[in-house]
């Protein structure tokens, strides 16, 4: 017994971490090591003639100069990045609520009311995974063109005279964009959510003389809150890096995000190390929700246990 | 009980941070291993700059040579071209397949900083490039070009003979002219009031506020900002005077604020499905429009000015075969092919860039249905290479400045 116990511990001890390790692979292959280079580029240098970037691999050799130009144009009295990433805020606040807005509802219906058609519903959910987020993009430059569908529906019939440039620079026509493309990855994680709600919670707070609207305020909306955070992550965390969109629904510099910032320095030689610190920004302003939403959850678990 | 509270998670916390320190400690000893992975940099001496009034005679490569004459494509193999989109005919790629066994794999890109950024990786395979001649002297002098024998190109006899010896590759060693074209101002007369070809000076019809919300600029700095130095009359459109460059960029972002314009390079579809009405264009594109345009407008509507007096831009783009690449002989084959009188037209009716040849001229192509009469403008002659003002490559310092503008222009702050 004495003897047995050991060996035990060292199964215990190898157990886990064997477990763990494709995950940790993983994570290192496609996280830890593209950061790495990232920081490299970043903090390297740049080709005296193919202005193309220099990565430096020692971090004792870096050096700083890419990294307070841009903190420079963010912060300092010379701030031209500033707008574009108060811009890419708005633009992604505003998305994610009208995000949440209509996947909330759907969603809500699907799990609670769908009854026989929640297949159906779900299948129509998952469609538009089937499309490349790209070609739906192109679909919306012909409806919203000058003379494109959403003007002429608009106008009535030639009723009125209706000339909006939908395309030519306005910041409503990127949320919209935004959030036609996005809010399918916002609806299938809420209605995980809220289909794996217990219904005899829902069912005892009626019976408590909860109306229905105390009962989605004070036990659906509680129960779903984690999934709320959950979609919200998982819309907002792409919005954020999101060129795309903008390029093709807009195109114009006075609508101009963050992606398209670390997607024109990406492709101008001696700029290249700029994008590293949007990525940066990116990162941190990502990392700080995640763990908030970690100790959320973890404290929700504890609470549960 | 909450699991993380008590004694043993306080040891539990402190073991984390040992095992975080102990990681960071082990990156620090990587540190000198991690100095010891160096990337590849280029030793050029001094960067040379060709131009209309110094020209060059490039050196042979060190590292990619000559071909040998009398060798035929391989069968099967692949033929990797990098170009724009919609810059290269389908139907000549096909029967180019067709006619010697070789499949054609092709790879585009948006603008020549893109491009160069992936040539310079070294890792694509290309075989072919279509690069303007402002990144010659980069391309020429980071040793990525392989020298091109001639006795595999004799339909060089058509071109222009201006083009035959040029400035930028004397003996043309490395290059042949692909397209010409100039850059001017494209409109449609249906979707703008006026005509800005009337105006004293044209280009101010980007800085009309009657056409704000309905016009766009080139998505290529340097076009984009030569446009502004010959709005204010300098026709040194690559100066590296801080003085003009203070300009420029002052009426860059004038006209961002008071015109919101697109800044893209696909006004050759956007301007015919009637996004906007007025926008600088290439003359390739403005032959192309009539293209795009739906069946229920009248190509008529449709105009392009280029400087009368031909004291405008212009420009022609190359055809280089890539050291890279593993098929250097069916990339000789193809620059021949496209230097061919008629797969020249067929080309230049897909693409509405026009070759160098001696066939075309602008009633030519106006005879031939290439284009109609209302944009011949946008042809080329070869007057207007002794007249017109070319982009050049610019020193490292100004390019980095030209760079800077732009990019404060594009992020709309």
């Amino acid at each position: 017994m004495a003897d047995s116990e050991p060996r035990r511990g060292v199964g215990h001890r190898w157990l886990w971490p064997t477990l763990a390790l494709p995950g940790t692979i993983w994570l290192l292959v496609i996280f830890v090591v593209p950061l790495y280079v990232v920081l490299a580029i970043l903090f390297g240098g740049v080709d005296p003639i193919l202005r193309q970037p220099v990565p430096v691999w020692d971090p004792r050799s870096w050096d700083f100069t890419q990294f307070d130009f841009v903190m420079g144009r963010i912060f300092g009295s010379d701030a031209y990045f500033r707008p574009a990433l108060i811009r890419t805020v708005l633009y992604v606040a505003a998305a994610s609520f009208l995000c949440l807005l209509i996947a909330y509802p759907v969603a809500y219906f699907t799990a609670r009311f769908a009854g026989r058609w929640k297949g159906v519903l779900l299948a129509a959910l998952i469609a538009p995974f089937w499309i490349s987020y790209m070609m739906r993009m192109l679909a919306w430059v012909n409806l919203l063109q000058t003379n494109g569908l959403v003007n002429k529906t608009l106008s009535a019939g030639g009723l009125f005279d209706v000339h909006v440039a939908w395309l030519q620079g306005h910041g409503t026509t990127v949320v919209l964009g935004l959030v036609y493309g996005y809010v399918p990855y916002m609806i299938l994680p809420l209605f995980a959510g809220l289909d794996r709600a217990p219904v005899s919670m829902l069912e005892a707070a009626r019976d408590l003389g909860a109306s229905r609207w105390e009962t989605f305020r004070r036990v659906t909306w509680p129960l779903s809150r984690s999934a709320v955070v959950v979609s919200l992550l998982l819309t907002t965390l792409p919005m954020l890096g999101d060129y795309f969109t903008n390029d093709l629904l807009s195109g114009s510099p006075s609508t101009s995000m963050i992606g398209n910032l670390i997607n024109n320095s990406v492709l101008t030689p001696g700029q290249t190390g700029q994008a590293g610190a949007f990525v940066l920004i990116i990162l941190v302003v990502s990392v700080l929700p995640m763990f908030f939403y970690v100790r959320s959850t973890r404290y929700g678990d504890e609470v549960a246990s | 009980m909450g699991a993380s509270t008590g004694p043993a998670s306080d040891r539990a916390r402190r073991l984390q941070r040992r095992t975080l320190l102990r990681a960071g400690l082990s990156a620090l000893a990587v540190a000198p291993a991690l100095s010891a992975c160096r990337t590849r940099t280029h030793d050029y001496g001094t960067l040379r700059i060709p131009a209309p009034d110094h020209p060059v005679r490039w050196g042979l490569s060190k590292r990619y040579p000559v071909i040998d004459s009398g060798l035929k494509p391989k069968a099967g193999s692949t033929l990797r071209i990098y170009n724009y989109a919609d810059y290269l005919s389908p139907r000549v790629m096909k029967d180019f397949e067709a006619q010697w066994g070789v499949s054609i794999h092709l790879s585009t890109f948006n603008d020549a900083d893109e491009a160069l950024t992936k040539i310079a990786s070294e890792s694509l395979g290309f075989d072919l490039y279509f690069p303007s001649y402002d990144s010659v002297g980069k391309l020429i002098q980071a040793d990525f070009l392989r020298p091109l024998n001639p006795d595999y190109l004799p339909n060089t006899a058509n071109l222009w003979h201006s083009l035959r010896d040029p400035w930028y590759d004397r003996g043309s060693r490395y290059t042949i002219p692909y397209t010409i074209y100039s850059t001017g101002i494209g409109w449609r007369s249906d979707l703008i009031d006026g005509d800005p070809s009337t105006l004293a000076n044209p280009y101010d019809a980007f800085w009309d506020t009657q056409y704000r919300d309905n016009m766009a600029i080139l998505d290529d700095w340097h076009t984009a900002m030569a446009m502004v130095l010959q709005r204010n009359g300098i026709d040194d459109i690559n100066t590296t005077s801080s003085k003009d460059l203070a300009l420029v960029r002052a009426q860059l972002l004038d006209l961002r604020r008071t015109m919101n314009p697109q800044v893209t390079i696909r006004m050759y579809t956007d301007m015919p499905a009637g996004q906007y009405g007025l926008a600088q264009f290439w003359s390739g594109d403005a032959i192309n429009m009539p293209y795009y345009l739906p069946k229920n407008v009248d190509p008529g509507v449709l105009n392009f000015w280029f400087p009368p007096d031909g004291k405008g831009e212009v420009d022609n783009d190359l055809c280089v075969c890539l050291g890279q690449g593993s098929n250097p002989v069916a990339a000789h084959f193809f620059m021949n092919a496209i230097l061919d009188d008629k797969i020249a037209g067929q080309n230049f009716g897909y693409t509405g860039y026009q070759p160098p040849l001696k066939q075309f001229t602008p009633s030519t192509l106006v005879d031939q249905g290439y284009l109609p009469e209302n944009l011949s403008t946008a042809v080329v002659q070869q007057g207007d290479f002794k007249k017109g003002f070319p982009l050049l490559e610019l020193p490292v310092t100004a390019d980095g400045e030209y760079h800077q503008i732009w990019q404060e222009f594009k992020s709309g702050g």
